[in-house]
């Protein structure tokens, strides 16, 4: 199956991706603004270089002794200088360059104003009534450099930004969604049998509705299976009664006709009387069975239970009952008490219907909650052992029986999540049938609370 | 014995009243809780059937409240819920025992039977009184080998000493025992009934103690 998508996950990634690329957007953006803020910057810094410049560089052509011989201003100090300049006059000729000053990236001699190369920013000024020129010029891989620093100043921090804000984001998220965690464990922990409403005050109004959804849901789940199981116990008791009174007229009728013809047709009636009993008993129980509610919200104890069922048993059986229990204390499954009982005495009523005569039945639960109920008789074949949990099945080989009894015990074994198992011989023997279901045992809680 | 029989059910109560009395027992039948309140203030009982669904109440309710009021009664639970956790809630309410319809009259009988046994401290149905090899189960005597008839009525009588050996009956109290409300008694009803038992069993089989009442003897 595909795994559930995270929505912790979903929002860690989310919201880091998100945050990451308004981080890269305004990254942009800034060095676009501190791209034209530096030009602005470096242009002014040029304007006024050019207007120091100038004053002191035609000074100096005017006093000297040969005004057209050009000169090389000598470097103040090794480092290479942030402008070059130029000097010339009307014809263009050089009267003075800075140390360093290559002509050939220089432009049109009579620039004024400011003018970009590939390779260099220029800025020309022109003095006495544009006799000599000025220009300077700087490197735009300088004005390229400055740029790239601050964009990677800008950048730097999303290094830190992107761990931090997933480590933050995921401790945030788990620390919001710690009620539907609580909401979840509310849900595991309870009994499989427990329709309770689930109470959650802490859920955030986004989940709340979900919980009021399934807390409906439960509520209208356990209404159907309350009225169901009033309707097979009111059914049960509207049959019973009147079944009831007929029987014991007939039985009167028996006991008070005379010998021949009208007392064995009381016999007949009352037979056939006691043949509808115990099938509409079957078929209630069948419906108890499959309708559901054979689970039970709490724990019961097994050993109890087995044990009334079995001495009820023990009174109207031809053959003796023999009941084994586990030495220790009380064996608890999440099975509804009455569900059990019917479980139980079908699997023993079938033994003792079909056992062999004279031989006890032998009914023992092991203290994991296994029930088996074994018979002695004749071994009944694998193909028809596979066909007797179905319903209103005989054994082909038995006069009676079989119907619904196995039926029913395999439908609320298959309710409680346990199974009922048939097995011929039965196990340890040549002969026999054995009949078990293993429950699934309710281990005693821990201390903090939590079912084991 | 004297049983309250507490079924609303008209028809099963009927057949479950004759089925009783033919046991030799004398038995009062009502069909409401109400009823049987009173019947229960009148009358010292050894026996109530009670039925759960009443209308005018639960049987359970009506059980454990004579319990609560230290009524010991025997109480066998006739009830149409089938349910183990029914059963259990009747006997931990303190029935003695529960049976589910529809049951079997001779199945109500021997519980019966086996309940009044309990009480009278002697569960073995299987008593010997002198050459009296008596068996309560299937109210049978014999001597020698030789089955021995009684009436239901002799036989309630019997029972009744049975029951408690070495105890003195009134002439009044063994009437209570055999009759139900509204049935004629004759005045010389149990004299007659106690000489048939000492034609049939023996002479000595029930002594009487002139001007007090009568008790179990030898055979």
């Amino acid at each position: 199956m595909k795994a559930a998508p995270s929505l912790q996950k979903r929002l860690v990634y989310g919201l880091t991706l998100g945050i990451a690329l308004f981080w890269l957007a305004a990254t942009v953006v800034s060095g676009l603004v501190v791209q034209h803020r530096l030009n602005q910057a470096f242009d002014n810094a040029m304007r006024e270089t050019a207007q120091r410049i100038l004053p002191l560089a035609v000074l100096d052509v005017l006093n000297r002794d040969e005004p057209g011989t050009p000169q090389r201003v000598a470097p103040l100090n090794t480092r290479p200088a942030d402008f070059a300049y130029l000097l010339r006059d009307r014809q263009g000729n050089i009267l003075l360059q800075s140390s360093g000053a290559d002509p050939a990236i220089f432009g049109a001699w009579s620039l004024s104003g400011f003018a970009t190369t590939t390779t260099h920013r220029l800025y020309g000024a022109s003095a006495l009534r544009e006799t000599l020129f000025l220009q300077i010029a700087e490197p735009l891989a300088r004005r390229r450099q400055a740029v790239l620093d601050a964009t990677i100043a800008l950048l730097l921090p999303l290094l830190l930004l992107i761990p931090a804000s997933v480590f933050g984001i995921w401790l945030f998220v788990r620390f919001s969604l710690r009620s539907v965690r609580s909401y979840r464990r509310a849900i595991e922990v309870r009994g499989a049998g427990n329709l309770s409403a689930i109470h959650m005050e802490q859920l955030p109004a986004e989940i709340r509705p979900i919980a009021d959804a399934v807390n409906r849901l439960i509520d209208r789940l356990r209404h159907a299976l309350e009225t169901e199981r009033r309707f097979a116990a009111n059914s049960a008791h509207e049959l019973r009664t009147p079944l009831a009174t007929a029987l014991a007229q007939v039985q009167r009728l028996r006991h008070d006709a005379p010998d021949g013809p009208l007392q064995d047709r009381a016999i007949r009636i009352e037979a056939s009387l006691g043949e509808l009993s115990r099938l509409s008993e079957k078929l209630m129980q069948l419906a108890k069975a499959e309708g559901g509610g054979v689970l039970a919200e709490v724990p019961q104890d097994l050993v109890v239970l087995l044990s009334h069922v079995v001495q009820d048993l023990q009174r109207t059986a031809r053959v003796a009952v023999e009941l084994a229990l586990p030495p220790r204390g009380p064996v608890r499954s999440l099975i509804d008490p009455d569900a059990f009982a019917i479980l139980a005495r079908n699997l023993i009523e079938n033994a003792l219907k079909h056992g062999a005569p004279g031989c006890a039945i032998e009914v023992g639960l092991s203290d994991t909650a296994r029930l088996t109920v074994v018979n002695a008789g004749a071994v009944v074949a694998p193909a028809e052992l596979a066909r007797l949990t179905r319903h209103f099945v005989r054994g082909g080989s038995r006069t009676e029986g079989f119907g619904l009894g196995l039926a029913i015990a395999s439908t609320i074994a298959r309710g409680v999540g346990a199974e009922l198992t048939l097995v011929s011989p039965a196990t340890g023997r040549i002969d026999g049938f054995e009949a078990s279901v293993q429950f699934i045992p309710d281990l005693p809680r821990r201390s903090d609370g939590h079912s084991a | 014995m004297r049983v309250l029989l507490i079924e609303d059910a008209t028809e099963l109560g009927q057949a479950v009243r004759e089925q009783i009395a033919d046991d030799g027992h004398a038995v009062d039948w009502v069909q409401r809780l109400d009823h049987a309140e009173l019947s229960v203030r009148s009358t010292a009982y050894d026996l109530i059937l009670l039925d759960l669904m009443l209308p005018d109440g639960r049987g359970i309710d009506f059980l454990r409240k004579r319990r609560r009021g230290g009524d010991t009664t025997p109480v066998i639970i006739l009830t149409a819920r089938d349910q183990l956790s029914d059963r259990i809630a009747g006997l931990n309410a303190g029935a003695d025992d529960y049976l589910v319809k529809p049951f079997d009259l001779s199945e109500l009988s021997a519980r019966v039977a086996a309940v009044a046994r309990r009480y009278s401290g002697n569960p073995n149905p299987r008593i010997q009184l002198g050459e009296l090899s008596i068996d309560l189960s299937d109210r049978t005597i014999r001597r020698a080998g030789e089955t021995i008839a009684l009436t239901a009525r002799e036989w309630a009588l019997f029972e009744a000493f049975l029951q408690r050996p070495g105890a003195l009956f009134s002439k009044a109290q063994l009437e209570v025992r055999l009759y139900a409300f509204g049935a004629e008694i004759e005045s010389n009803a149990i004299e007659v009934h106690i000489s048939h038992l000492r034609k049939k069993l023996g002479f000595q089989v029930v002594q009487t103690i002139r001007g007090m009442g009568y008790r179990l003897g030898s055979a």
